[in-house]
């Protein structure tokens, strides 16, 4: 390097004063300036019923009627047969050229794929490119795309992914297009599929651009569908338990004791990969956002005793080695290892189940999968997680134009388009001869193309909810899913704040994300159980305590109070 | 690089013993007569502009309540808040105290392997031999941290290929992938494995430049190898050794991110938050910007701090530094 001359402003002394400028420099100027508080994230609740401007709704008339008829929401109807498809929608007209970010799960199909430009011909000739990001990445790098904008046209997002969103209603009414205008009142002759949907799910995709004032409630989101039931469980390997000669578990000693009685390290088999989000069901403890009302107030899960039972049966699992014991590590595939049947019970979404059915049937698995049902601890009565919302939304960019917002609501009722019509086949199962076959029963059956590209979760299956959500596919899967469901529907657990969307203020959410991780700690043995009284005080002090003044406002709102 | 002449060029015929007269140049003509060189920097500095200054610039939301949806201007300054925020989060202490613990290890243990591991090249005379270990030890630099970890979780996870082998031989499984009391030693064999090699190659520089006839007088004169080691070839790369020091000591609070965040399932936020993890889950997950950026500029002032102050010890060693002493 060479000397640097007389002159030069980077001379050793020169650079500790100019170091010492610039940092008094920069701490100067907000010295002078006026200093305030800091806001944050307060949280909100916002109400998503009682509004005059929401769709219209004119009911669709199904094509077909379903074969089991349920108790909808938490036990739909489904079908054991399938119809001919009818027309469902007349398609729309449409030269513009949009991009919709998606979640997805595995490898994403290319968008050169016939069953893209079949879609975009059979809606009427826009075209969808999908930005297809990482569904597992999805929800924590989906604040950074909104904030900066950077998200295309559109982002398809599911309701729980919100939960990373530090302050998501600010976000919505900041970065989406404000749809009421275009969709309140009448919308069934454009958009007939729309305007089926459940007023429910129009509801639910409302938020308040000022969360203090109701009256400034809009419309700022494509509701997904809204099935209610179970949208997760524990999913057995029923083949793998009869072989063993035990039988499915009907309360978590049962559990427990199937689990002893498999798992053999030396032999490379495990009963349980994870057991975080579904397990807490079976010892009584609220769901997403984890608060109880008991006697005369509301509780998190973490001050209750369950908590600690909880993560006692979690603790046990680990030490007695029934966990796969690089679960930690967070860098196995679960699916695989379930497949292979190194993991007896998988913790998953209810897709699964129809995943791995599918690929059952079309020779990629072996066995079958059957979930866990309502199950309690120590006698207790069971409580069962079923889905309380829409799945999610699909926002458009505020910078749109009108017209443009109405392009892509063409294709959003296209998408809407329910079992039986022709419009549902494409989007299930794509070009028939390409994608599926029809079986000798009648049903489509997916070819290998078909189950990469189209069962691949998720693209427009997902865009837009359907007038009414049934159980379809495998007609023996339906029928086991129908029964599941009836098993389970008494033990839904209830809504204390349905008729709300709740969302707490940004310090509880940071807290709670360092509750998760202290939990883990418990669970895989990095710490003591005698540690659980410490967490929850930190995790009560760090903004727990003012959350309970949050959403016990919400509960009373909720409970007409 | 060539030092640049700044003064006069000497004036023709000018009596002998008459003393040269510098005469100092405007900026014009120092202009004129750089301009090429000016020129040539123009694209260096024009990427700092962009992808340094002009981000750096953005350091001032420390100091505001910002927020991404109000214009720029509208939001408020709140002084130091952020960094009172800062000093008094339960999660930053230990975070700055992890980061410190992997820096002083990653300078105790990698720094000197890496001179090891270049001495031992430099002594290698097969060709052949010398590309073979130069590629095993280098090639592991190009792999990305997950990659990285991958291997780890496969080779030495409680699954993996060694516990394996170890059940088969009546043993037990290793759990060090998921046991916060062996972090360390992992995160070490980590770095060891990945970067050690790209360490060498900078040392295996500095070695090519010592001029060979030093080693041969030195033998002529009865030194043997250690001899000529310690005399010859240490001094020799003593300078880059100090200037590497430096930038380490400038770069103590910055020791990486993916590596902590990939493994923080595995062993827990407590064994590897370190700031860079820290900045990522309170700052840019929670999108509180500004806490982030605080959390950043404490980093790059102490970094500053502690390179300045590294330089000037290594002054007074009588060393070069970062930059001559004039």
């Amino acid at each position: 390097m060479a000397t640097p001359s007389d002159g030069s402003i980077f001379r050793r002394r020169s650079l500790f004063k100019a170091a010492g400028i610039g940092a008094a420099g920069i701490a100067g100027l907000p010295v002078m300036a006026a200093c305030s508080d800091i806001e944050s994230g307060s949280g909100t609740s916002q109400s998503t019923e009682g509004f005059d401007f929401l769709p219209e709704y004119k009911e669709y008339e199904l094509p077909v009627q379903p074969d089991l008829v349920g108790e909808p929401p938490n036990h739909p109807s489904g079908f054991t047969t399938y119809p001919e498809p009818v027309d469902g929608v007349e398609a729309a007209e449409g030269a513009g050229e949009y991009e919709i970010t998606v979640p997805m799960w595995g490898t994403p199909p290319s968008g050169d794929d016939p069953y893209f430009a079949a879609l975009q011909e059979a809606w009427g000739g826009t075209k969808i490119n999908l930005r297809q990001a990482d569904g597992n990445t999805f929800a924590d790098t989906s604040v950074q795309w909104l904030q900066a904008n950077e998200f295309g046209d559109a982002i398809n997002m599911f309701g729980w992914m919100t939960d990373a969103h530090p302050n998501f209603q600010e976000t919505v009414v900041n970065t989406f297009y404000d749809l009421t205008d275009i969709v309140k009142g009448d919308i069934s002759e454009r958009w007939p599929l729309l305007a089926g949907e459940p007023t429910a799910s129009w509801g639910q995709s409302v938020w308040s651009t000022d969360p203090t004032d109701p009256e400034t409630a809009r419309i700022f989101g494509v509701p997904q569908n809204y099935s209610s039931g179970p949208g997760n469980g524990i999913f057995v390997r029923t083949d793998l338990l009869e072989a063993a000669n035990l039988a499915m578990p009907t309360t978590v000693e049962e559990v427990l004791e199937v689990a002893r009685a498999w798992s053999d390290g030396d032999a490379g088999k495990w009963a349980f990969l994870g057991l975080d989000y579904v397990t807490p069901e079976w010892f009584g403890l609220a769901s997403s956002p984890g608060w109880s009302f008991i006697d005369g107030k509301l509780v998190h899960n973490c001050e209750r005793p369950e908590y600690t039972e909880w993560l006692e049966f979690r603790r046990t699992c680990w030490d007695e080695g029934l966990i796969h014991p690089d679960t930690p590590t967070g860098t196995l595939d679960g699916h695989a290892l379930h497949i292979a049947g190194t993991i007896l019970m998988s913790q998953d979404g209810i897709s699964w189940w129809a995943d791995y059915t599918n690929q059952a049937l079309t020779g990629t698995a072996t066995g079958s999968i059957d979930p866990i049902g309502a199950i309690g601890f120590n006698g207790r009565e069971p409580i069962r997680y079923v889905n309380k919302t829409v799945g999610g939304w699909t926002f458009f960019n505020k910078d749109l134009e009108k017209e443009q917002v109405e392009e892509l609501l063409d294709v959003m009722n296209f998408c809407s388009a329910p079992y039986g019509t022709k419009e549902y086949e494409l989007l299930q199962y794509g070009v028939e001869g390409t994608h599926f076959t029809y079986g000798d029963d009648g049903i489509p059956v997916r070819t290998e193309s078909g189950t990469t590209v189209v069962q691949a979760p998720v693209n427009f299956k997902e865009m837009s909810g359907q007038v009414q959500v049934f159980l379809t596919g495998d007609p023996d899967l339906v029928q086991r899913r129908f029964e599941y469901n009836a098993s389970v529907k008494d033990f839904a657990e209830t809504d204390i704040f349905a008729g709300l969307r709740v969302e707490g203020p940004a310090e509880y959410k940071t807290a709670a994300q360092t509750l998760l991780d202290q939990q883990d700690d418990v669970s895989y043995g990095r710490a003591e159980l005698s540690a659980i009284p410490d967490m929850v005080e930190t995790f009560m002090s760090a903004g727990g305590e003012a959350a309970r003044e949050h959403f016990t406002k919400a509960y009373e709102q909720a409970q007409g109070n | 690089m060539a030092a640049i002449e700044t003064s006069a060029p000497p004036v023709k015929g000018r009596a002998a013993g008459r003393p040269t007269v510098r005469r100092k140049r405007t900026v014009g003509q120092r202009l004129r007569h750089d301009w090429p060189l000016l020129l040539m920097s123009a694209p260096a500095l024009a990427q700092l502009a962009v992808f340094f200054y002009w981000p750096s610039s953005w350091n001032i939301i420390a100091f505001m309540d910002y927020s991404a949806y109000r214009p720029f201007w509208d939001n408020p300054f709140v002084g130091f808040a952020w960094f009172e925020r800062l000093f008094s989060d339960p999660y930053f202490v230990p975070a700055l105290l992890n980061t410190l613990k992997f820096s002083a290890l990653n300078l105790m243990f990698l720094f000197p392997l890496s001179i090891a591991l270049a001495l031992i090249m430099h002594s290698v005379v097969s060709t052949k031999v010398r590309s073979v270990f130069q590629s095993i030890v280098y090639l592991p630099y190009f792999f990305s941290w997950v990659l990285v970890v991958t291997i780890f979780v496969q080779v030495l996870g409680a699954d993996g290929l060694v516990s394996n082998w170890l059940l088969g031989l009546g043993g037990d499984r290793l759990d060090i992938m998921s046991d916060p009391s062996t972090f360390t030693f992992l995160a070490w064999l980590q770095w060891a494995w990945k970067d050690a090699g790209w360490g060498m190659i900078i040392f295996l520089a500095a070695l090519a430049s010592i001029n060979p006839s030093l080693y041969e007088a030195a033998a002529v004169d009865g030194a043997g190898r250690w001899k000529r080691m310690w005399h010859i070839t240490i001094p020799g790369i003593r300078p880059v050794i100090v200037l590497l020091l430096i930038l380490h000591i400038g770069n103590i609070l910055t020791v990486g991110f993916e590596q902590y965040q990939l493994q923080r399932a595995a062993v827990g936020y407590q064994t590897t938050e370190v700031l860079d993890t820290f900045v990522y889950y309170r700052g840019i997950q929670d999108a509180a910007y500004s806490f982030g950026t605080a959390a950043g500029l404490f980093k790059g002032v102490i970094g500053l701090i502690l390179i300045l102050v590294a330089n000037n010890v290594a002054h007074r060693l009588g060393e070069q530094g970062i930059y001559q002493k004039s």
